[in-house]
């Protein structure tokens, strides 16, 4: 390679002065204010929240809030959350790891229209998500003759409420088990099957032991969002005291009565599952760090 | 720009990476600092970049004390292993960066900032690729723009760290060569970083071999390779065969060659000697120490021959390498018995080459 | 070479791994009658009294108002938190400073509460006479049932999906690549500039969508400080559970399905967004 005539591409330097700043100084300043910044802004919306709960919860004192909490509409409303909770989350388990075996163990077109599929109820409201099963099994909805007729109630009663938390709680298990398993392969599935292991036996001792910390995760996501879900069920339960109000529901009619400190005394309890939700998905991260973030990347991945 | 080290040391917790380093580097000089891996030679670079900060120690800059000025202030090129070309903007981009971001009355006009691109792009043979992205270039091509890229501030120091080491030996050697070429029009300080001896020798006019963290020699490449001033160097220079040195009767040998008159030799126990292949002449069985050849390899103009030496265990062969012509004239193939002699070695004490083996 | 009979052909296609036919068709089914159904039973619904009647109901100043609060606010607080969300991440991920991992578990807390709640323990913030609420009425800000409360509560319920996206994106920034730049002379901020938010824009862009999709539809923390009044602050799922009450199912479903087809279209912008970024210049 020659090396052609230079002149133009570089001047040989003439000794210069040298500015002298320190900008390690600057640098500091910069670093606090954005630290500042960005603290006073999580303070004001995630801190303050959080703390208002509890402050509100035990303003009338500890009796109050006791009391709050063991009143037979409280109670039936807590029984109510734990009911669709214990209902939901294991059938969206059962979807999910469905899912997401169909999705990473095998090749097919229209792969991403499914994943897409099952990202749906993040792109719709919640009211919508109610609304939907009004329509379907409501007085005036499509089955909604056929229903009355035979005396089963879907809306306004508990199977309406299980349904309503179903649709906006599915996606979280698959999600999070997608990339999991997409990043794991197929290569111990065929393995174990090249070994001579049946379908299922492949499936409960090779895969469940791999995807289990992205399944617990997955569920943990689902159970709080199961427990907490609040536009979907307001629509479909049709609010009756005592029968059909899960403890978010609960915790508006408190407030809407004017009962702040019963109200956010059954609240402290949702904010309390809140955190624990937290400490777990930390713990989980912690202990699998691919699980952090997973999802979005892998995604682009599948879509390859 | 001149730069002088005075006792740069620089930690990484209890691990001193460069310990105690004075150096003295000329402007316009083109110098290698030559190491294995974790020697400090890159952590040097950096300081002497301002990518790190040493502990205690001084950096000037032409007799001024640069060891606290910021990294955009030093004005100095430097050319990352991974090239570290910013991947969203063109080639053209790249080269012109560090031009566009110059304070405003520094600042060339567009125009002059776009003639200086092209005239880069032309000393570095890719005027056809301004427009492509790094991700569509080669890796030897991307080392060029990222050289392009540090030379169009006018640094007064190049600093380059392994810049060949991902690079097929084609491009390796052709670049090389070139870097040399520029260095010789362009006059500019420059220092790189490589672990590869060969490219030391061929590329530098100056090298310095560093051992864990301090200096071990610096001289011209004649001088490194052929009169290594410790066994570390020595070894790491090229390949070495090393003997004991025996003591019998008050005499010294190595296997039955006799090396009492060597100057370099002190009484006491613990010496050993490195001889270089090529300073083994393979004679007449009758003429030398009594060997075997038990491997021939032609290479190229070079052959290499393994011989089991009398006396010596069959794990630790000695590697000759004798020429082409010499090879055809003497007619070695293996299990042939041949005579061995010792041209030229070099003693050292025995631990300082085992603690040596240790580092490398 | 001659091609392989049919049968062969086809046995080379068929999986190794059982159970596609089975885990692919529960797949379906499920989505069938949990997603599929009941959403075209609303658009059906829709369209149930005709087009005219649709556009009619549609375009009615109330829904109107009420759709342009819904997004209006979702936008502005996706906005918010892109700009916040960004200084967040950027602080976890780059700088040390005390209870750091504390922190960053705290931001999925918008994300782990429940809205109800996170609605009525904003109110109690912002009211007039609650914490925050106290110290912006002399400013003359009113947060609580008004507008700035919609978009108050969206802030905080987009906020996770704006950090959650950039910060693995921050952690993969090449160190080097800022060291060049500063090697060529650039300062902090024409590196940040030039180099870092290049890189960051498809994640701050996705980000941003996620957090103004998941506004859009918010319900739970919105309707407790905003106020509820038609035409001023009154948002859209609101509405529609309004007409639901009064069994105007054709202008309930009017709505969701405007809310539905605008909420799609961002999906899908989200989806192309996202191949787009992973394939830009060529990726490495």
């Amino acid at each position: 390679m020659e090396v052609p005539a230079i002149a133009a591409a570089y001047e040989v330097p003439v000794s210069r002065s040298l500015r002298r700043r320190d900008p390690r100084q600057g640098t500091r300043w910069g670093r606090f204010v954005l630290i500042g910044v960005a603290l006073a802004f999580l303070a004001a919306f995630v801190l303050l929240p959080l703390l208002v709960v509890f402050a509100q919860a035990f303003s009338k004192g500890i009796g109050v809030y006791l009391a709050a909490l063991s009143e037979p509409s409280a109670w039936s409303a807590i029984k109510l959350t734990l009911t669709v909770a214990a209902i939901a989350v294991p059938m969206n388990l059962l979807f999910g790891v469905v899912s997401a075996w169909a999705i990473t163990k095998f090749q097919f077109r229209g792969k991403s229209a499914l994943v897409t599929l099952i990202d749906l109820p993040f792109a719709v409201s919640p009211v919508i998500a109610g609304l939907t099963y009004i329509l379907l099994f409501g007085a005036r909805g499509w089955f909604g003759p056929y229903l009355q007729a035979h005396d089963i109630r879907v809306v306004f009663a508990v199977p309406g409420i299980v349904l309503a938390t179903i649709f906006v709680t599915f996606p979280f298990v698959a999600r999070e088990l997608i990339p999991v398993m997409q990043a794991q392969g197929k290569h111990d599935e065929e393995t174990a099957l090249s070994l001579g292991a049946g379908g299922w036996q492949v499936f409960w001792h090779v895969t469940l032991p791999n995807i289990r910390w992205g399944l617990l995760y997955g569920v943990l996501l689902c159970n709080a969002r199961a427990m907490g879900e609040f536009g979907a069920v307001s629509v479909v339960s049709g609010h009756i005291r005592g029968l059909t109000n899960t403890m978010p529901l609960h915790v508006e009619i408190l407030y809407n009565e004017y009962n702040y400190a019963a109200a956010f005394a059954v609240a402290s309890l949702l904010a309390f599952l809140a955190l624990l939700t937290l400490a777990g998905k930390s713990l989980l991260e912690w202990r699998q760090p691919e699980l952090k973030h997973g999802t979005r990347r892998a995604r682009a991945d599948l879509e390859k | 720009m001149s730069i002088t080290l005075r006792g740069v040391t620089k930690q990484f917790g209890e691990f001193a990476a460069v310990d105690d380093v004075n150096l003295d580097i000329p402007s316009g000089a083109l110098l290698a600092l030559l190491g294995p891996s974790g020697c400090g030679k890159t952590t040097l670079l950096r300081i002497i970049a301002g990518l790190e900060t040493p502990e205690s120690g001084q950096v000037l800059f032409d007799g001024r004390d640069a060891t606290s000025w910021p990294i955009r202030d030093r004005k100095v090129g430097f050319v990352f292993q991974n090239y570290a070309l910013f991947r969203h903007m063109t080639v053209f981009e790249n080269i012109a960066f560090g031009l566009k971001v110059k304070a405003r009355r520094e600042r060339p006009p567009a125009a002059a900032i776009r003639r200086k691109v092209q005239s880069l792009l032309e000393l570095v043979q890719l005027d056809w690729a301004g427009e492509r992205y790094p991700a569509q270039l080669s890796g030897g091509q991307k080392q060029r723009v990222a050289l392009a890229r540090a030379l169009a501030v006018d640094p007064e120091v190049l600093l380059l760290d392994e810049p060949f080491g991902a690079l097929d030996a084609q491009v390796r050697h052709e670049l090389r060569r070139w870097l040399r070429r520029l260095h010789t029009e362009l006059h500019f300080t420059s220092i790189f970083v490589t672990h590869d001896q060969q490219e030391a020798i061929e590329v530098a006019d100056t090298i310095v071999v560093l051992n864990r963290g301090r200096i071990e020699q610096t001289g011209i490449p004649g001088e490194v390779y052929d009169l290594p001033r410790s066994a570390y160097v020595h070894r790491f220079l090229g390949q070495v065969n090393e003997l004991r040195v025996e003591w019998r009767e008050g005499r010294a040998y190595l296997g039955p060659v006799d090396i009492s008159s060597d100057p370099a030799l002190q009484p006491g126990a613990g010496l050993v000697a490195l001889i270089r292949p090529h300073e083994i002449d393979v004679v007449d069985e009758s003429a030398g120490w009594r060997a075997t050849v038990r491997d021939v390899r032609v290479i190229g103009p070079i052959v290499r021959l393994e011989l089991g030496a009398e006396g010596r265990p069959p794990s630790e062969p000695l590697e000759a390498e004798i020429s082409r012509e010499r090879f055809d004239i003497g007619r070695f193939h293996v299990g042939q018995n041949v005579g061995v002699r010792f041209r030229r070695w070099q003693i050292y004490p025995a631990d300082a080459v085992l603690v040596s083996d240790a580092a490398a | 070479m001659r091609a392989r009979p049919a049968k062969a052909r086809r046995a080379a296609r068929r999986p190794v791994i059982p159970g596609f036919g089975l885990t692919l068709g529960y797949t379906m089914l499920y989505l069938s009658l949990i997603v599929l159904i009941p959403l075209s039973a609303t658009f059906i619904r829709s369209l149930g009294g005709g087009w005219e009647h649709f556009w009619n109901v549609v375009t009615a100043p109330r829904v109107v108002a009420s759709l342009r609060l819904s997004f209006g606010a979702a936008l502005l607080a996706a906005a918010v938190n892109a700009l916040f969300g960004l200084v967040i991440a950027w602080v976890l991920v780059r700088y040390r400073f005390p209870f750091k991992r504390l922190i960053d578990a705290m931001v999925d807390l918008p994300f782990a509460l429940p809205t109800a709640v996170a609605g009525i323990a904003l109110t109690a913030l912002y009211a007039p006479n609650g914490w925050l609420g106290r110290a912006l009425l002399p400013l003359g800000v009113r947060v609580a049932f008004t507008p700035l409360g919609v978009v108050v509560a969206l802030i905080f319920i987009g906020l996770p999906f704006v950090v959650r996206t950039l910060q693995p994106v921050l952690e993969e920034l090449d160190k080097e690549v800022e060291q060049a730049a500063a090697t060529l002379g650039a300062s902090e901020w024409q590196t940040f500039v030039r180099v870092i938010l290049p890189a960051l824009w498809p994640a701050l862009l996705t980000g941003f969508a996620l957090a103004f999709a998941r506004a859009v539809g918010e319900y739970g923390s919105v309707i407790f400080i905003a106020g509820n009044m038609p035409m001023k602050s009154e948002i859209a799922p609101l509405l529609i559970i309004t007409k639901l009450e009064q069994y105007d199912y054709s202008g309930a479903t009017a709505i969701a399905v405007v809310m539905l087809m605008l909420s799609f279209a961002l999906m899908l912008g989200i989806n192309a967004l996202q191949s787009w970024a992973s394939t830009r210049h060529g990726a490495t």
